[in-house]
C-alpha cells in the first residue's frame, strides 16, 4: 500500500520535534534546562509551516483513514497557533515556578499537540479514538506536573478518572457502530447506516455513549465536573491549553463523527445537542456569577462557551447540506475567535498572578492604575468573551445566532441571547473592578517579553478581527467537508 | 458446545467482575481480575481470534496483574480492609444497574439471532498482522508514540527529584 508522506509531513515533523526536545533535555546541565522552550517553539513553527504548505490541497492516504483537506488544515493551523501562544505564556510561568521541569512539560505539550494534528485528519473511528487518547494522556500528566502540590495532584486525578470513564463509554459506543455496520471508516459507516430502519434503539444508545466521550472533551454538561478543579489546580498555561486546544480537538472529533459518519441519523442526535448545549451554557453562566477566583471564573465561562458552540448542532439536518455547511462554518468561526480570546484571558491572569500569587477577582481592583496596558488587554478579552463590540467575540456570537435562526431554532437563539445577558454580569464585574475600584497596592505588574507578546498578539487579533470579521470568515468558510 | 462453554465462561467472569469491585481486600480484587481477564481470553478463543487471546493472556494476565500486585506490595499501600473505600456503593450500584438494565435488553433485542461467519482466516495472526501494518498502520504508530508519552510521564510522576 502506498503511503503519501507529503500528507503526513506535519505529524512526522512534530513527532521528531517532541522526541528531540525530550532527548536533548536529558543531556542539558541543570541551569540550561530553559532551552526546551526555544526548541519546542521553533519546532512548532516549523510544523506550522509544513501545515500551511498543505493549504488548499486534497490528499487522501492510508485507505482513506488519513485525509488532508481544508477542514483538516484549518484546524491544524488553529492547534499550532494556540500551542505557540500557550508556549509563550508557559515560558514566563515556568521561569517563576521552579517545581515544573521544562523538558517534560514541553514534551508532553508537543505529544498532545501531535494527537490534535492527527485527529484533524482522521476519518476512521479507530484513528479518532487513538488520537483522542494521544491528546488526553499527556494532558493528564500536565495537569499534575506540579507533583508536590496537592491541588495539582487533585487536578490530575479528577481529570484522569473522568477521562478514563468517559473514554471507555465512548469506545463502547464506537464498537456498537462497528457492530451495526461492520466498518470503522466514517464514510463506510455512513453508507452502512443509509436506509436502515431496524437500528433505532441500538443507534440511539451508541450515540449517547459517543456523546459522553466527546462531552467530556468539550466540557459539556453533565460531563464538566472536572473542569473547575482541574483548571484551578493545574498550572494556568495548562488550563489555557485544555480550555482552548483540547476543547477544539473535541469539537473536531464531534464534527467528523456526527456529520461524516452519522449524518444519516441527524434526526436522532439533533435534539440531544440542543438540550445539552442549552443546559451547558446556562449552568456555566449561572455558576460563573458566584465565582470569586479568576481561574474558576474562566473555567465556568469556558463551559458556557462550549454550550454556545454546541447549540448549532441542535439544528442540524439529515438532508439539508447547505444548512450543515452553515453550522460547521459558524462553529469553526467561533472556535477561531475563541482560541485567541480565551488564551488571551488566561495569559493575562498568568501575568497578574505569576509574581503576586493572587488569583482572586477582588485583587484585580485598581489594575488600570497599576498596569494600564494589562488592564485594557484583559478588558478586551472579557468584552470579547461576553460578545460586546468592537471585539471579535460579537461577530462569532452573531454568526451562531444567524445559523440558529436559519435552521428554525428560534427558541435556542432566544435562550442563548438570555444567556449572553447573564454572562455580561460577571465579565463586566471584573472589568469594573479593574477600572473603577481603587487599590492600596500601586506597584506596576512586571511582565517578561514572551508573555507580553502573547497577550499583545491575542489582543490585536481580536480587535482587528472585530472590525474586519471577514478575515476569520474566509478561513472558516473553507473549513468544510461538504 | 460452544454456547455451553460461552455460558460457563461468561458467568464465571461476570461473577468475578462483581466480586472484583465489591471485595474489600485489594489483593483478592487483583486475583478476581485475573479470572475476569482469563474469561475474556477464552471468549476471544471461541471467536477464533487466537492471537488476541494470547495477547490478552500475556499482557493483561501476565504483565499487568503482576505489576499491580508488585505495586501493592512494594509501595506499602494499605492492603487491609476498608482502605480506599469511599462508601459510595449506594450511588455506584444503582447507576451501574440502570446502565446494565438499559443497555442489555437493547443489545439483546438487536443482536439476538444474528450470526457472523467465523472463517479460520479472519482472526488468525497473519491476517491480523497484515491489517495492522497496512490498513491500520496510522493508529498503530500513534499508539506507539502514545506509549512513549505514557512511559515518560509515568517515570516523571513516580521519580523523586
Amino acid at each position: 500500500m502506498d503511503v503519501n508522506f507529503e500528507a503526513l509531513l506535519p505529524e512526522l515533523l512534530l513527532t521528531l520535534v517532541a522526541c528531540g526536545v525530550m532527548t536533548i533535555d536529558l543531556f542539558l546541565p541543570k541551569e540550561k534546562r530553559g532551552l526546551a522552550f526555544p526548541l519546542a517553539f521553533i519546532g512548532v513553527l516549523a510544523t506550522l509551516a509544513a501545515v500551511l504548505n498543505l493549504y488548499g490541497q486534497n490528499l487522501t492516504t492510508l485507505d482513506g483513514m488519513f485525509v488532508v483537506d481544508r477542514f483538516a488544515v484549518i484546524f491544524k493551523i488553529i492547534f499550532c497557533v494556540a500551542a505557540l501562544l500557550v508556549f509563550a505564556v508557559s515560558q514566563a510561568y515556568l521561569n517563576d515556578d521552579k517545581d515544573v521541569p521544562h523538558g517534560e512539560y514541553y514534551t508532553m505539550m508537543l505529544f498532545s499537540l501531535l494527537g490534535m494534528l492527527t485527529i484533524a485528519s482522521s476519518r476512521d473511528l479507530i484513528a479518532i479514538f487513538v488520537a483522542l487518547e494521544m491528546i488526553s494522556l499527556p494532558a493528564f500528566i500536565l495537569a499534575g506536573i506540579r507533583k508536590y502540590d496537592i491541588r495539582s495532584n487533585e487536578a490530575a486525578l479528577k481529570f484522569f478518572l473522568f477521562g478514563v470513564l468517559s473514554t471507555a463509554l465512548m469506545l463502547f459506543g464506537m464498537s456498537l457502530f462497528y457492530g451495526l455496520t461492520g466498518a470503522t471508516n466514517l464514510a463506510d459507516i455512513s453508507a452502512g447506516l443509509a436506509g436502515r430502519t431496524d437500528i433505532d434503539e441500538v443507534a440511539l444508545l451508541a450515540i449517547l455513549f459517543l456523546i459522553v466521550g466527546f462531552g467530556f472533551k468539550v466540557s459539556a454538561f453533565p460531563f464538566q465536573w472536572w473542569v473547575p478543579d482541574t483548571y484551578e489546580g493545574a498550572p494556568i498555561p495548562v488550563a489555557a491549553f485544555l480550555s482552548v486546544a483540547s476543547k477544539t480537538a473535541g469539537f473536531v472529533g464531534l464534527f467528523q463523527v456526527m456529520f461524516l459518519g452519522l449524518g444519516e441519523l441527524a434526526d436522532m442526535w439533533r435534539p440531544m445537542f440542543a438540550v445539552i448545549g442549552i443546559v451547558t451554557m446556562t449552568f456555566g453562566n449561572l455558576v460563573a456569577i458566584q465565582q470569586k477566583q479568576i481561574v474558576r471564573l474562566l473555567a465556568y465561562s469556558s463551559i458556557a462557551q462550549a454550550g454556545y458552540m454546541l447549540v448549532p448542532l441542535g439544528v442540524a439536518s439529515a438532508t439539508d447540506g447547505a444548512l450543515n455547511t452553515q453550522i460547521i462554518f459558524s462553529v469553526v468561526a467561533y472556535l477561531l475567535v475563541y482560541a485567541f480570546m480565551e488564551t488571551g484571558a488566561f495569559a493575562a491572569a498568568t501575568a497578574f498572578g505569576r509574581k503576586t500569587g493572587k488569583y482572586l477577582i477582588e485583587d484585580y481592583a485598581g489594575l488600570f492604575g497599576r498596569s494600564p496596558a494589562l488592564a485594557v488587554a484583559m478588558a478586551a478579552f472579557l468584552f470579547s468573551l461576553a460578545g460586546i463590540p468592537p471585539f471579535a467575540g460579537w461577530w462569532a456570537k452573531f454568526v451562531i445566532f444567524k445559523t440558529l435562526i436559519e435552521g428554525d431554532g428560534l427558541v435556542l437563539a432566544v435562550i442563548m441571547a438570555l444567556n449572553t445577558v447573564i454572562a455580561m454580569f460577571f465579565y463586566l464585574a471584573v472589568v469594573k473592578k479593574m477600572f473603577v475600584d481603587k487599590s492600596e497596592d500601586t506597584a506596576a505588574i512586571a511582565m517578561p517579553r514572551s508573555l507580553a507578546g502573547a497577550i499583545g498578539i491575542a489582543a490585536i487579533v481580536i480587535t482587528v478581527g472585530g472590525f474586519l470579521p471577514n478575515l476569520f470568515g474566509q478561513l472558516a468558510e473553507n473549513a468544510n467537508f461538504f | 458446545m460452544q454456547g455451553l462453554i460461552f455460558l460457563v465462561v461468561a458467568a464465571t467472569s461476570g461473577f468475578a467482575a462483581v466480586r472484583l469491585v465489591t471485595n474489600k481486600n485489594l489483593v483478592h480484587a487483583a486475583l478476581y481480575l485475573v479470572v475476569t481477564l482469563m474469561g475474556m481470553a477464552i471468549i476471544f478463543l471461541l471467536l477464533t481470534a487466537e492471537f488476541v487471546a494470547w495477547v490478552q493472556v500475556l499482557i493483561y494476565v501476565g504483565a499487568v496483574i503482576v505489576l499491580l500486585l508488585f505495586g501493592l506490595m512494594l509501595t506499602r499501600a494499605q492492603i487491609g480492609k476498608t482502605a480506599l473505600d469511599r462508601q459510595q456503593r449506594w450511588v455506584a450500584g444503582p447507576v451501574a444497574l440502570v446502565l446494565f438494565g438499559v443497555t442489555a435488553p437493547v443489545l439483546w433485542r438487536f443482536f439476538d439471532g444474528r450470526t457472523i461467519s467465523l472463517d479460520r482466516q479472519s482472526g488468525n495472526t497473519e491476517a491480523l498482522g497484515t491489517e495492522i501494518f497496512t490498513k491500520f498502520v496510522l493508529p498503530f504508530e500513534v499508539v506507539s508514540v502514545l506509549l512513549l508519552a505514557a512511559l515518560v510521564g509515568a517515570v516523571f510522576l513516580a521519580k523523586k527529584d
